[in-house]
């Protein structure tokens, strides 16, 4: 039988397998919103990654920053230019 | 009533919401458009603001219940963003 | 007793809250649209954040043993739960609104749409 410990590394782990599948898919897609979706996608599982770790100061900090100042600065960014990556 | 029964209710309740959350992550990481995406990240980020209130009662520790708060009113700024984006094709302004 | 009672609900309404949370998920990855989407994503805004964070508020407000600072917990929980009642469905909308004009879905069920008469599919 599993410690209550043991439970919550296991689904700090499992976040974390997620969190790196967001940020491949970041990295490969061409369309740059979609891009911005997904990295808000990898600093919300971040955020819960924090949270467990007994970090609630840095939570606080790494929400206003990587989900609502840093998609809101991209956006702007890629209405200023264009929309899709080019080769 | 003892705390422990909480505590024990609080064990066998938590596969239930991680099943849930990983259904969520995997909408918002296929969904076919946009919206589809930011939809998935808005119902998981209010889920995930109650799994945090509750992991702070199973804790036994409340000053980390001012997590939740942050990310409830956040993720309504990014859902906002990308809503006037896809409407205008422009921020700001 | 009025304790345990507060507790007995609280732990009722986190066992709600999370049966409505798997059903919320498996809509979302079951319905074929956007739009059709937007039902379990209510679902599982209201029933699985708002009963859930309304049911912990209880239980802190009726378990002694964690402090003076339960009574932090207790009204901070109200306070989260006043704010995704007033947010989640705000959020939806303007959504919903912006796919809707911006074109990117089209509505795939359609008896009439008045709004965009090229985005109705009709069906057969």
């Amino acid at each position: 039988m599993l410690t209550y410990e043991e439970i919550m590394l296991l689904i700090t782990a499992l976040a974390s397998v997620f969190s790196v599948i967001a940020v491949y898919y970041a990295i490969i897609e061409k369309n740059l919103v979609r891009a911005v979706v997904f990295s808000a996608i990898q600093s919300t599982i971040y955020a819960f990654i924090y949270y467990m770790f007994m970090a609630p100061d840095i939570v606080l900090v790494y929400i206003p920053v990587a989900v609502g100042l840093y998609p809101a600065v991209i956006l702007i960014l890629i209405s200023k230019t264009e929309k899709v990556e080019k080769q | 009533m003892d705390f422990s029964i909480v505590q024990t209710f609080i064990i066998y309740i938590l596969p239930v919401y991680v099943v849930a959350f990983v259904l969520y992550v995997i909408r918002a990481l296929k969904g076919p458009t946009i919206s589809d995406q930011v939809l998935a990240i808005d119902a998981m980020s209010y889920d995930l603001a109650a799994f945090l209130v509750i992991l702070s009662i199973f804790f036994r520790e409340p000053i980390l219940i001012g997590t939740a708060i942050v990310l409830a009113l956040w993720i309504y700024a990014l859902d906002i963003y990308i809503a006037k984006y896809l409407e205008k094709k422009e921020v700001g302004e | 007793m009025i304790e345990d009672l507060l507790v007995i609900i609280g732990m009722i309404m986190l066992g709600i809250g999370a049966v409505a949370d798997l059903i919320a998920a498996i809509g979302l990855n079951r319905f074929k649209n956007f739009y059709l989407r937007l039902h379990a994503a209510t679902i599982g805004t209201i029933w699985g954040a708002f009963v859930p964070l309304i049911g912990a508020s209880l239980i802190a407000a009726g378990s002694p043993c964690l402090g003076v600072y339960r009574w932090f917990v207790a009204g901070g929980g109200l306070a989260i739960a006043f704010l995704v009642l007033i947010l989640a469905p705000a959020g939806s909308h303007a959504l919903a609104r912006a796919t809707h004009r911006s074109g990117l879905v089209r509505v795939e069920p359609c008896v009439v749409d008045h709004l965009n008469e090229d985005m109705c599919v009709k069906e057969g």
